[in-house]
């Protein structure tokens, strides 16, 4: 062995970490060589003075710091296992989307069924206002003041789509109302439902009896408007009447050759 | 608890049970005091480090995967005190040795203290490596393949840097008494 191998062996040399003849070859070694011997001798010197180097004792704060810092911890612990105690689980997400489903179809059936009440009752209001608006009407026309027949004939203008009772009122107020202006606001509000087979006849029959003649006038431009080929007749015979109004026997001749 | 190994109890500290820890810490906590105290002479720093230490192993319990025990939470101190190192290094040069040699001074009682003190000396006249083998290897008497675990080397090329650093220090030693 080398001076140099012996010397990085020794501490397990002095420390029995050696093989047999590891062991026979440092001592070989060591009996011829002296420096190695002084070596020898110090290291196990200087390993007694370090196994001599007895460990120290902390103070007593580390302990008690220690105990607190466990205590601290148990404590952190004791709430974590408090705040995790309310597992969640599929079960209350399915409840919750089960009381979410429940309301919004409850609102949805509640708003569904709202509306359809709501719409049958406009509807049957609607409907009472019309019945209430045409007996209205109807009662107008029969009052005494014939103002008030004029405003009952006037509200007929409302209505786009006539009931007969209400066309037959008014024609019969056309034929056979006293004032002259009461037949006339009829023979305007009638003029719009003249496509109707009983307002039309009732034009007709209107070019006999009616003296005044703004009604005449507008009688005859109505029934040329719609080509009555009925009304040649009663217009015939009216121009053919002495008190008819000139001008009112102009606008028949021109009618006449109007109607084809 | 007492008959349990390091390892189980461990394991019984990461189940949370830490009552466990308190095992533990009788049984490491004057040697991990003292691998601080050896590597910069000063208890009260020491002491500190000790307690975070354990405060570490407590909040990383979790982390703790059955290895050794031992190699696990020195792992940690020299940890600690590698950072504790930097910090210090990074304020002021000189202060590691300054006071190291103040309480040095300070404790000189008799003969065989002071021969103590002088091996005190020695020892931080080491590199960091060396000092940390010798600690480690003498004064805590871990093995070289449980040091090889903890900085990450083999039990050869530990048990050869160890002796050289024992040689070393015997040669400072024996040199300046």
């Amino acid at each position: 062995m080398e001076c140099d191998n012996v010397q990085n062996r020794i501490v397990d040399y002095i420390e029995n970490n050696m093989s047999e003849n590891e062991t026979t070859a440092m001592k070989t070694h060591l009996e011829t060589c002296n420096k190695c011997q002084i070596e020898l001798k110090e290291m196990q010197e200087f390993l007694a003075k370090v196994s001599d180097d007895e460990l120290e004792q902390p103070s007593k704060n580390l302990r008690m710091n220690f105990e607190k810092m466990i205590a601290e911890e148990k404590e952190l612990q004791r709430t974590k296992v408090v705040k995790l105690k309310p597992k969640t689980n599929w079960k209350s997400y399915l409840q919750i989307a089960a009381t979410i489903l429940l309301v919004v179809s409850s609102f949805l059936i509640g708003r569904y069924q709202n509306s359809e009440l709501h719409q049958t009752e406009v509807a049957k209001l609607e409907n009472e206002s019309l019945i209430s608006k045409q007996n209205t009407i109807l009662a107008l026309m029969n009052n005494q003041s014939a103002s008030k027949r004029i405003q009952g004939v006037e509200y007929v203008e409302e209505f786009t789509d006539l009931d007969p009772e209400i066309i037959e009122a008014l024609v019969k107020r056309m034929l056979n109302d006293e004032n002259t202006n009461v037949r006339l606001t009829a023979v305007n509000a009638l003029q719009n439902f003249i496509s109707s087979e009983k307002v039309k006849d009732g034009f007709i029959k209107a070019l006999d009896t009616e003296k005044d003649p703004a009604i005449q006038m507008t009688l005859i431009q109505a029934l040329v408007k719609i080509q009555a080929k009925k009304a040649l007749k009663p217009m015939q015979h009216l121009l053919e009447k002495e008190e008819t109004q000139p001008f009112v026997k102009k606008e028949i001749e021109i009618a006449l050759t109007n109607i084809i | 608890m007492k008959h349990l190994t390091d390892e189980e109890l461990m394991i019984g500290v990461s189940n949370e049970k830490l009552d466990m820890l308190t095992v533990l810490f009788d049984r490491y906590h004057v040697r991990i005091f003292n691998f601080f105290n050896k590597m910069i002479h000063n208890r009260s720093v020491s002491e500190d480090l000790t307690q975070d230490v354990f405060y570490k192993v407590m909040k990383y319990r979790t982390s703790y995967k059955k290895g050794n025990f031992a190699a696990w939470i020195y792992t940690v101190a020299r940890n600690i005190f590698s950072s504790y190192y930097q910090k210090q290094k990074k304020e002021s040069t000189g202060e590691l040795n300054e006071y190291t040699l103040k309480a040095d001074e300070s404790l000189v009682t008799n003969s065989n203290q002071e021969e103590l003190n002088h091996l005190q000396r020695a020892i931080h006249k080491l590199s960091q490596d060396d000092r940390e083998l010798i600690i480690m290897n003498r004064y805590q008497e871990i093995k070289y393949h449980e040091i090889a675990e903890i900085i990450g080397s083999t039990e050869g090329a530990v048990k050869v840097r160890t002796h050289r650093a024992i040689k070393k220090l015997k040669e400072i030693y024996f040199q300046s008494i």
